[in-house]
């Protein structure tokens, strides 16, 4: 039992001169000024962002920001080695932090003020274990990311750019690099020091009992301790030690504070921030143009929200949507992290200064340092792997779409696609046939396809571009319209009245044309009696269910692979006969990560007796067609890899694959060309989901179903 | 110095369409509209000499034809020109390419501007003569076909270069005012993004009946105009056939077909 809980606590500045202890709290203020200057500094910049559209419920997004730093999940994601690196650093800078702040409390607040101390006896004891266990867990954290980055190298915390030159002025980023050293290493110092003041504190008082006895409940200091006493320490040069220490490590530990706004270490704040402010459908919901505004779009810095100008600050460089990102891993002059990096750079330069510089020297476009090159922006598929995987809630396709929104506005864009553009606003489909051809598939039916707009149904189906023009599209399209007609589901289409939908315009930013496209196609519905929307392009049925609700068009909408598994789970549809063959499943970016579709189209692989071969790159992470972001109105360079290349050779290393199964008009498209492409042609097919469904009914079909070719 | 680009709003043929019940045109509903491809190149070249230049440049569009011509002024508009104008009536209804030109000169000695822009022709009746005829009403200069421009705004002269045969190149110097017919490809015309188009929807189109340019009845409408269309159709298809049948009978029948043939023409 301890005698005096009183006299069983820390000495703080014992023997120290009161001009040393009034030099120390100078420092401290000094700190902590500094510190507060940048906060100013950040925020004033965040400020001179335009507004931003954050909904109000804080309380429900603490929880969940809380909720996501404390389990780390987001850190953890596809990276579980940095994720439990990280959390061990995160837990032992907090418990320190909260350490240090317990003794404030005691020492500087609640002693002085009301003459309460607490810090003493049994608290103090399990004080000192837990900071002793935090100071080993820090260690740990910081001992293994300094492996990472020294020795692993893994190639996503590599910074060279692909859309710089070697050469140019940022083309390395090589300052970052030292700064991430300089950050691992500072804090590896403080804790290094701190264990060792620890241990020259125990060596100058083991004559104190009230110290001594309880050297134990520092387990890590105290073993320090015996150490430094076997080499032969005497109490006094403990003594003198622990002084030179105390400054050293009390000093550092300022610096680092006062140094928290203007360096990396930034993010404890920014990150939380950040995702204090994740919008869930980021990339799903793009935003709109303001009526008034008269310029559509991102041209200068300020043009962003405040809570973009913070995200970028939130961003640690780790590399994982420039690791995921299709663009990227084609060679294309586009990661996201160096987007993010840029904009970041190009704020911090312009907007931390007391008075904003003119207008001129706010622009974001062009390929000066810290600006983004409209090759760069063009680049982008949209496929959001990017905002799925960031840490910390970067949500990259808004800014690259609002970036792209200024360079449609003047016209600098691929003259094909300016042509596609064009086209789409004259005929209201990318095809540049006629309205009246977009029911043309329906000729080659048997029975005929009710118009929505003159009789009520129950399913509307909303067709797509696509899967209305595209003459191989258009035999997929025709089997599901015999798969509903054999369910009896009461269906029809809009014929002429539907337009395209729009998804693809507005990410590539025309929005002007999207509003076109919008409400064309809401004031088509509003005509129509229906119950539900399905669509069997998962591009239609994202902008439908999440984008058309802003411009007055709510629906029920699915994309056919629910549909689809309910018939047959319903018996609607009967399966005659197991297909048994080994296929792997592509999810589409709009199916799957926009909308978390994943399990329908596998379980009805399952119930076609499929042996589903997963790729590694499967569900979330999911690899896009590269189609995505209007890139498919856009040739791809010549020679150069293209994702879906990158995929077929992924699937390809399936051994003894028969089917590459999608369920996409568009990566039906891109993938049978890919698999001639890549030389696996005669290896596996492609098909649609539909496709096999058909297949493995066709007994039923007999009776004048004209065959699926497999 | 203003720039005067005269621009039409032409029309395409949908899918399956039907001649009008009177034979002489297509029926509308199967026709879709737009600016004229030539006059979005002769727009674009106009609004290039304002942003080049030093001085202050109007670029003012004039179309002639009825409201839905409306939505190729928009564009202009929206591609930069500073002010558009509309001249209709009813009684103008069938001019021919000549009469039409007529009004143009009409705004031109109105506009008074240093330089009138047309296309070489326009993609649906492709009469090419509009723009010629102009000229001659005006009694101004012109040089056809341009396919290189290069003009100071208040200068004396322009320098225009048109492409002729076998690639040769033919340079002139041109007195100003001047009627220039623009060839496609003399330069990469803008993007009209949807959202201008809108905002260009604010911008006022300035409406003018053929009597408020001073031109008489007679000169505008079929009854101003020296040629009329007689009509319009589609010529019938050719006549092949395919031959059935086993290569023997085919064979036969195609021997045959020649002996038909041949004996008629001999």
């Amino acid at each position: 039992m301890i005698r005096d809980p009183t006299a069983v606590t820390r000495v703080l500045f014992e023997d120290f001169a009161p001009a040393a202890i009034a030099a120390f709290y100078v420092v401290a203020f000094a700190a902590v000024t500094v510190f507060c200057f940048g906060v100013y500094v950040e925020v004033r910049k965040y400020r001179r962002g335009s507004a931003a559209d954050v909904d109000g419920r804080l309380l429900a997004r603490f929880q969940a920001m809380i909720g996501t730093v404390l389990s780390h999940r987001t850190v953890a994601h596809r990276d579980r080695a940095a994720g439990a690196a990280h959390r061990l650093i995160f837990y032992g800078f907090v418990l320190l932090f909260l350490g240090t702040a317990t003794i404030t409390l005691d020492y500087d607040l609640l002693g002085p003020l009301f003459g309460v101390h607490f810090w003493h006896g049994a608290f103090y004891l399990w004080f000192s274990l837990v900071l002793d266990v935090a100071g080993v867990l820090l260690t740990g954290g910081l001992l293994y990311m300094m492996y990472r980055r020294g020795w692993l190298k893994p190639p996503k915390l590599d910074y060279t750019r692909p859309d710089r030159q070697p050469g140019d002025p940022d083309y390395d980023r090589s300052g970052y690099r030292r700064e991430d050293w300089a950050f691992l290493c500072t804090l590896l110092v403080i804790v290094a020091t701190g264990y060792l003041l620890e241990a020259a504190r125990l060596v100058w008082l083991e004559a104190r009992p009230d110290v001594w006895a309880y050297r134990w409940w520092s387990p890590a200091g105290a073993a320090l301790a015996e150490g430094l006493r076997a080499a032969g320490m005497s109490a006094a040069a403990g003594g003198a030690l622990r002084t030179g220490l105390w400054w050293f490590h009390g000093l550092l530990a300022l610096v680092f504070i006062a140094l928290i706004p203007f360096t990396k270490v930034k993010h404890i704040l920014t990150a939380a921030g950040s995702l204090l402010l994740r919008d869930p459908l980021a990339a799903q919901r793009l935003p709109r143009v303001p009526e008034q505004q008269q310029r559509a779009g991102a041209q200068y810095i300020t043009d962003f929200s405040w809570k973009q100008l913070l995200s970028l600050d939130a961003c640690t460089k780790c590399g994982r949507c420039h690791e995921v990102c299709p663009a990227r891993a084609v060679g294309a002059p586009l990661s996201p992290r160096d987007v993010i990096l840029s904009l970041r750079e190009f704020a911090n330069r312009t907007l931390e200064s007391a008075t904003l510089p003119e207008q001129a020297e706010l622009d974001v476009h062009g390929k000066g340092p810290g600006q983004v090159a409209m090759e760069t922006l063009w680049s982008c598929r949209t496929c959001m792997a990017c905002v799925e995987v960031c840490p910390v809630a970067i949500e990259h396709v808004p800014v690259i779409v609002q970036m792209r929104r200024k360079l449609v506005e003047e016209g600098q864009m691929d003259p094909q696609l300016k042509r596609t553009l064009q086209t789409i606003h004259k005929t209201g489909n990318s095809f540049g046939e006629s309205k009246r051809k977009r029911a043309a598939w329906t000729k080659a039916l048997p029975f005929a396809v009710k118009d929505a707009r003159q009789e009520p149904v129950d399913v509307l189906w909303f067709v797509g571009d696509y899967a209305s023009f595209d003459p191989r599209n258009q035999k997929v399209t025709q089997g599901l319209a015999w798969l509903l007609r054999e369910a009896g589901v009461d269906f029809g289409i809009l014929y002429d009245g539907e337009s395209n939908a729009g998804n693809d315009v507005r990410r590539v930013g025309e929005e002007g044309l999207y509003e076109v496209l919008a409400t064309s196609n809401i004031e088509s519905l509003s005509a129509a009696s229906f119950k539900t929307i399905v669509t069997t392009d998962p591009h239609s049925y994202n902008t439908i269910r999440n984008e058309y609700p802003d411009f007055g068009g709510r629906y029920e909408i699915e994309h056919y692979t629910t549909l689809l598994l309910r018939l047959l789970q319903e018996g609607r549809l009967n399966i005659a006969r197991q297909l048994g063959l080994r296929v792997t499943f592509h999810d589409p970016c709009h199916l799957g990560r926009f909308n978390k579709g994943y399990e329908a189209p596998r379980e009805i692989l399952r119930l076609l007796g499929c042996e589903l071969i997963e790729m590694g790159r499967c569900r979330a992470n999911s690899f896009c067609c590269g189609a995505g972001g209007g890139r498919i109105w856009m040739p791809d360079p010549v020679g150069a890899d293209r994702p879906a290349h990158n995929r077929m050779r992924e699937a390809a290393a399936i051994s003894g694959l028969q089917v590459y199964v999608v369920s996409c008009p568009k990566d039906l498209t891109m993938f049978e060309d890919a698999l001639k492409a890549t030389g696996n042609e005669g290896r596996f097919v492609v098909r649609e989901l539909i496709e096999l469904v058909r297949e493995a009914l066709a007994h039923r079909q007999a009776q004048g179903a004209p065959g699926v070719a497999a | 110095m203003k720039v005067l680009v005269a621009v039409k709003q032409v029309a395409s043929l949908d899918e399956d369409f039907e001649i009008r019940a009177d034979g002489k045109d297509v029926e509308a509903d199967f026709l879709l509209r737009d600016l004229n491809e030539w006059d979005d190149y002769s727009l674009e070249e106009a609004v290039k000499i304002r942003e080049a230049a030093t001085t202050p440049v109007e670029v003012v569009a004039v179309c002639i034809g009825p409201d839905d011509a409306d939505e190729a002024l928009r564009k202009c508009l929206a591609k930069g020109a500073d002010r558009a104008i509309r001249v209709w009536d009813d009684a103008m209804l069938g001019s021919d390419s000549i009469a039409i030109a007529r009004v143009i000169a009409a705004v031109a000695r109105r506009e008074q501007p240093g330089l009138l822009f047309a296309g070489v022709q326009s993609a649906d009746h492709a009469f090419a003569s509009t723009g010629i005829a102009v000229a001659a009403f005006l009694d101004w200069p012109h040089a056809a076909v341009i396919t290189q421009l290069a003009y100071t705004p208040g200068a004396a002269h322009a320098v225009v270069r048109r492409e002729l045969e076998g690639g040769v190149l033919h340079e002139m110097r041109i007195d100003c005012p001047a009627v220039l017919t623009i060839q496609l490809g003399i330069n990469t015309p803008r993007y009209a993004s949807l959202r201008s188009i809108k905002q260009a929807a604010a911008k006022p189109i300035e409406v003018l009946a053929h009597a408020d340019l001073g031109i008489a009845d007679s000169e505008v409408g079929e009854g101003g105009s020296l040629s009329r269309v007689r009509r319009m159709y589609v010529p019938e298809k050719g006549r092949a056939q395919m031959i059935e049948g086993s290569i023997e009978e085919q064979a036969a029948r195609l021997a045959q077909l020649i002996e038909e043939r041949a004996g008629g023409a001999a």
